[in-house]
């Protein structure tokens, strides 16, 4: 398709600005105005209804040319523009979205220009690169060259200025230009850009007259010489053709998968937790698991709670592990009651359950602090328990053998549960079975009964 | 159907019947599950979901999206509030309907990742710049992290403001009993959008009275829509008139402020003849409502008084149960931030301040001994 200034006119409305809010508010000279005419020009070869056409602006005196669009046009914070965009496109696909956003705007939301390019959302951002912040009073930017003047480097700048394209090109998005406001092909890499499916950014090297022209002797002869000097040619810089984002999304996204690390079933089955035992359990009763990474707590509590909520009681479940999911302690409390739970905390536990070193390290300070009557089942391989409660060793180690060797949790919650007569153990299995897929419910059954023997 | 939910999960459940389809967040404990969830849950009703870069496009994004006529929702902790802060404003400004939950964590800063703590509950009202209102909502339990986030929704709607959840790791990664299916059937259903009629002008601003709240068109639809960051009139456009932006500060102040009472969810549980009242919210009401229990079970009389919205602050319901009171105890996981609403209201009664920061709950008996219930 060849496109050019007005190629395409005619099928859409004749001009995309409001006229009445004419003239444009910027510096006699800004090249701010050029940009705003070529985005108007590049909206016209597009032909789009303006309803379906947004334009985004940033902050800064580029963010000023929103109010002058008779499209949908929504001015956001400094550097943002692009969030609002993205939003935008993710919820309505086939929007047109422009951004018009600032060297300032690139800078400090240069994040945002990153991801966007990498997920190749399908947003056109015109960037009018002034190599300064106009609205503030022309301080430096990410595209102030090397030794450019302004208010904030009034002896010379020290930082190298960033290639846009040269930034974004190895994300391999949809399209990327480089131009000026002198040049004549502004409308039409503006129209190519937004005719894109994915993302896309033209690049306008603009002059800021009250500020950065001035102070560096920019001019519309020069702007060409800074190009060369900086290596940063104009000209297309790259076309791709990766999916665009929020159409491959939708594309992507609709299988769902079921089961998760710990063997849950995602999203929750439709079989509910309805009772069926029905257990006599007389008191709130607290229960402390303390075991290592890997052990499986996490899952093993909520069979534990679940399988007391299917006895007709109360249950509520904390789980307490560091960060780095794959070494340290991993434990959790279970706390199951005949009557609705209101505090959820456990001040004194009931019945707690060591299953390795790393656990008993972690609940040190509570077992040191329980009463006579609390219990404490610990795996016997660990040797003596430093605590005032009663404590009851068990091979469980030894019992999960014949089973597998992530079972030895549940053969510690059939320990419990057959000695201290919590719930029957029929509640568990049914929990296991609605909530865990079957092989590893099986494992769980299997170790809970061996606990239960290993007790009984 | 009975169910053994974290908070999180009733979280995405109360956002799915509430009709979110945008979802756009990142990770972050103890709130990732709330991303992780709506992950899964968005594509099967066909709306949308992402993990963004950081917590600043997670908002941009949702608000972008909301003002396409999505309901959307973000969730974070801590540091991602702080995150959000500039587009809270933004939101309050532009009038998004817009859900964000607080999972609050212990600590400034990065503070206790996996620990909770109630430290945010004024920054929240408090976090943007310019001190305009927006609602703030805490949940005791898994079954009200479903029933608020349909209220926070339907807020949201009703308001055009950002309406932020208050939850924290207690509440969003315990699990417990709930039955959400009867949660919903109990609960009305969603509040739709108003929507602005597609054959007159669209004015996206419009009130007559200061309180009035204008109905929304949505970006792409039947108008051209306007949205601005900056001081705008009620067509959305630039102004420097005093008296315009006055008008508007006011429309803004009182159309959450003048309706405090519509807002205002809270529970009242008072006691004949009792000259001290526990005030409470999110987790900590749980202790409170146990340490009440307990004291008037060893023949003590105190009233209760639990908080469900903590912003606009439920002025009446808070001024109705002081009535007859001669102290007032708040028990909070923080270092004592509510109580100080509750001290200016209070007309010189004493407010005793049982706090807690350390990451465990305030128990029951904290609230009991520190309180001096008995
Ligand atoms: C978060 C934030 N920081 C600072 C500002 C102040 N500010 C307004 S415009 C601007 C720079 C704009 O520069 P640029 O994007 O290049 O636009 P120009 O004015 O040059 O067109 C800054 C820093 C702001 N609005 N928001
Ligand atoms: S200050 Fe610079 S960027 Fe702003 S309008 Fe004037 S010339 Fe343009
Ligand atoms: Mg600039």
């Amino acid at each position: 398709m060849t496109l050019g200034p007005k190629s395409g006119a005619g099928a859409g409305p004749l001009s995309y600005l409001d006229e009445a809010s004419l003239p444009l508010p910027f510096c006699p000279g800004c090249g701010h105005a050029k940009v705003t005419h070529a985005i108007d020009g590049a909206l016209q070869i597009l032909g789009r209804p303006k309803e379906r056409v947004v334009v985004v602006t940033d902050i800064g005196c580029v963010g000023l040319t929103d109010r002058h669009f008779d499209t949908n046009a929504f001015h956001g914070l400094h550097g943002r523009s692009i969030t609002y965009a993205s939003g935008i496109k993710l919820a309505d696909p086939d929007l047109t979205v422009l951004v018009v956003m600032g060297d300032g705007g690139a800078g400090i939301g240069g994040a945002h220009l990153l991801a966007a390019a990498r997920r190749n959302i399908g947003i056109c951002v015109v960037v009018a690169n002034n190599f300064n912040y106009g609205m503030t009073g022309g301080q430096h930017s990410c595209t102030t060259p090397f030794g450019g003047v302004t208010a904030t480097c009034h002896l010379g700048n020290l930082e190298a200025p960033l290639d846009l394209m040269g930034t974004l090109r190895p994300s391999k998005p949809g399209f990327l230009a480089r131009t000026s406001v002198f040049a004549d092909d502004v409308p039409a890499l503006i129209a190519r850009g937004l005719a894109t499916q994915g993302f896309s950014l033209v690049d306008i090297w603009d002059l800021c007259v009250a500020y950065y022209a001035g102070q560096n002797t920019l001019t519309r002869n020069t702007i060409g010489d800074l190009m060369a000097e900086l290596e940063m040619p104009a000209g297309v810089h790259f076309e791709g053709t990766r999916p665009e984002f929020a159409r491959a999304w939708r594309d992507l996204y609709h299988p769902v998968e079921t089961v998760d690390d710990e063997g849950m079933c995602l999203p929750p089955p439709d079989v509910g937790l309805a009772p069926v035992a029905q257990s006599a359990l007389a008191a709130r009763t607290g229960i402390l698991i303390a075991g290592a990474a890997g052990q499986k707590i996490r899952s093993l509590a909520t069979i534990l709670g679940a399988g007391a909520i299917m006895s007709g009681l109360h249950a509520t479940q904390k789980d307490d592990y560091p960060i780095t999911v794959l070494t340290g302690h991993s434990a959790a409390e279970v706390l199951i009651s005949p009557e609705p739970i209101v505090y959820t905390g456990i001040e004194v536990p009931d019945v707690v359950l060591i299953l390795s070193e790393e656990g008993r390290t972690r609940v040190a300070r509570k077992l040191a602090k329980l009463p006579p009557e609390s219990r404490v089942y610990v795996e016997a391989s660990l040797g003596p328990v430093e605590t005032p409660a009663r404590v009851i060793p068990l091979d469980l180690k030894g019992a999960a053998k014949e089973v597998h060797r992530l079972a030895v949790g549940a053969v510690g919650v059939g320990a419990i549960l057959a000695a201290e007569g919590i719930y029957a153990l029929e509640a568990f299995e049914a929990a296991a079975r609605s909530l865990q897929k079957q092989k590893v419910a099986d494992t769980n059954i299997a170790g809970l009964r061996a606990g239960a023997a290993l007790a009984g | 159907m009975i169910e053994f939910l974290e908070g999180n999960d009733a979280v995405v459940r109360g956002a799915l019947d509430a009709g979110c389809r945008f979802f756009a967040g990142y990770p972050i404990t103890p709130a990732t599950s709330i991303l992780t969830g709506m992950m899964r849950a968005m594509p099967e009703v066909g709306g949308v979901a992402v993990q963004c870069e950081d917590e600043i496009a997670s908002i941009g994004m949702c608000i972008g999206a909301a003002m396409t006529g999505q309901k959307a929702l973000t969730a974070t902790s801590g540091p991602g509030m702080s995150l959000y802060s500039e587009n809270i404003g933004l939101a309050i400004m532009g009038e998004t309907p817009l859900v964000i939950v607080n999972v609050q964590r212990q600590g400034p800063a990065t503070g206790s990742a996996t620990k909770g703590a109630d430290g945010d509950i004024l920054f929240m009202r408090w976090g943007t710049s310019g001190g305009l209102p927006l609602i703030v909502l805490s949940p005791e339990s898994v079954a009200e992290c479903y029933t608020l986030t349909r209220e926070a929704f339907d807020l949201a709607e009703r308001f055009r403001v950002p309406v932020i959840l208050a939850s924290q790791k207690e509440v969003g990664l315990t699990r417990e009993r709930v039955d959400l299916d009867e949660a919903r059937d109990a609960y009305p259903p969603p509040r739709p959008r108003d929507v602005a009629p597609a054959d007159r002008p669209y004015v996206p601003h419009a009130f007559d009275q200061p309180d009035d709240v204008a109905p929304l068109s949505p970006i792409g639809g039947p108008h051209l829509v306007r949205y601005t960051t900056s001081m705008h009139d009620e067509r959305a456009w630039l102004t420097g008139d005093p008296a315009v932006i006055a008008r508007m500060m006011e429309h803004l102040r009182r159309k959450i402020d003048d309706h405090a009472d519509e807002i205002a969810r809270f529970d009242f549980d008072p006691d004949e003849g009792a000259e001290t009242l526990v005030v409470s919210y999110g987790v900590s009401a749980r202790s409170a409502r146990e340490a009440v229990a307990r004291v008037r079970a060893a023949g003590g009389r105190v009233s209760l008084l639990v908080l469900k919205t903590l912003f606009p602050v439920p002025e009446a319901a808070i001024r109705a149960a002081l009535i007859g009171i001669e102290r007032v105890v708040v028990p909070e996981m923080n270092l004592g931030q509510y109580a100080r609403e509750v001290q200016l209201l209070a007309d010189g009664r004493e407010v005793r301040s049982v706090t807690r920061m350390d990451t465990e709950l305030v128990s029951p008996d904290d609230v009991i001994r520190e309180g001096g219930l008995l």
